[in-house]
C-alpha cells in the first residue's frame, strides 16, 4: 500500500514526531511505501536544517533524511506555516532578504494542495498530531 | 470500518468523548501516547461497549510503565499491529 503521514507536532514538544517516525520506519519493514510525509503547523520544525539535539538522543532530522535517502520519501513542508516561524529554504531567504537559510533538501517546501493531493492520491493518510 | 487513534489520557478533557460520539458499531479504537492511560483500571470503564475493539500500543505503555497495569479488555498491539490495523481500516481518524 502507498502510505502518506501528516505531522503536526513540534519535536520535543509533543510525541507526535516520534510517534510519526516509529510508524513510518515500521510502514516501510512491512513493505509499504512510505511516498509522503506532510509537515504541518508546528511539524515544520522537523525540517530545521540546523537542529542540533544531544548525541545520545534520537535525531529526527536526520531519521527523516535517512527515510528520504533509503525509500525515496518526499519530505514535504507546508511554506506558509514554515515561512512565519522563520524556516526558509535558499530561495525563500533570498527573496526575504534574510542572511541565511533554515531548510534544505531533502525537505521541500510546498503548499496545501500537495497535502490534499497526498489524501487523494495515497491509500492511507496518518495524522500524528500534538 | 475506520481506525480511530486518541492520543489523549481520558482524564483530560472531552476529546475521548468526541471519539467515542463519532465512533461508528464496526470501528476500532487504537490508545497511542497518553491515550494508553485509558487502558488502567481507573479509566477503562470508558470504554465499554468496545469489546474487541479496543486497542493499546504496547511502546507507549512500556515507555509510561504500564505495560502490567492494563486491563485485559484492551487487546495490546506493538507499531506493527498499529500498521496493521491501519491496512484493515478504510481510513483512519486521528483525536487530539
Amino acid at each position: 500500500m502507498r502510505y502518506a503521514l501528516l505531522v503536526q507536532g513540534a519535536p520535543y514538544s509533543s510525541q507526535a514526531s516520534h510517534s510519526a517516525l516509529r510508524f513510518a520506519q515500521a510502514v516501510v519493514a512491512r513493505g509499504h511505501r512510505l511516498d509522503t510525509v506532510f509537515f504541518y503547523h508546528d511539524g515544520v520544525y522537523n525540517a530545521a536544517r540546523l537542529a542540533a539535539p544531544p548525541q545520545d538522543e534520537p535525531h529526527l532530522g536526520d531519521a527523516w533524511r535517512a527515510l528520504h535517502n533509503e525509500h525515496g520519501t518526499e519530505l514535504l513542508v507546508c511554506i506558509a506555516a514554515a515561512l512565519r516561524r522563520g524556516l526558509l529554504d535558499e530561495r525563500e531567504a533570498s527573496r526575504h532578504g534574510k542572511p541565511g537559510h533554515s531548510v534544505e533538501p531533502p525537505f521541500e517546501l510546498t503548499g496545501l494542495g500537495q497535502l490534499v493531493e497526498a489524501g487523494l492520491s495515497h491509500d492511507r493518510l496518518i495524522t500524528f498530531s500534538p | 470500518m475506520i481506525l480511530h487513534l486518541l492520543n489523549r489520557s481520558p482524564a483530560t478533557g472531552g476529546t475521548v468523548d468526541d471519539a467515542l460520539a463519532a465512533m461508528g458499531p464496526d470501528d476500532r479504537l487504537l490508545l497511542i501516547e497518553d491515550g494508553v492511560l485509558g487502558a488502567l483500571p481507573a479509566q477503562v470503564a470508558r470504554f465499554t461497549g468496545l469489546t474487541g475493539r479496543l486497542f493499546a500500543l504496547r511502546e507507549d505503555l512500556a515507555a509510561r510503565g504500564l505495560l502490567e497495569r492494563c486491563e485485559e479488555q484492551a487487546n495490546i498491539v506493538d507499531v506493527d499491529g498499529f500498521v496493521t490495523l491501519t491496512e484493515e481500516a478504510d481510513k483512519t481518524v486521528s483525536w487530539s
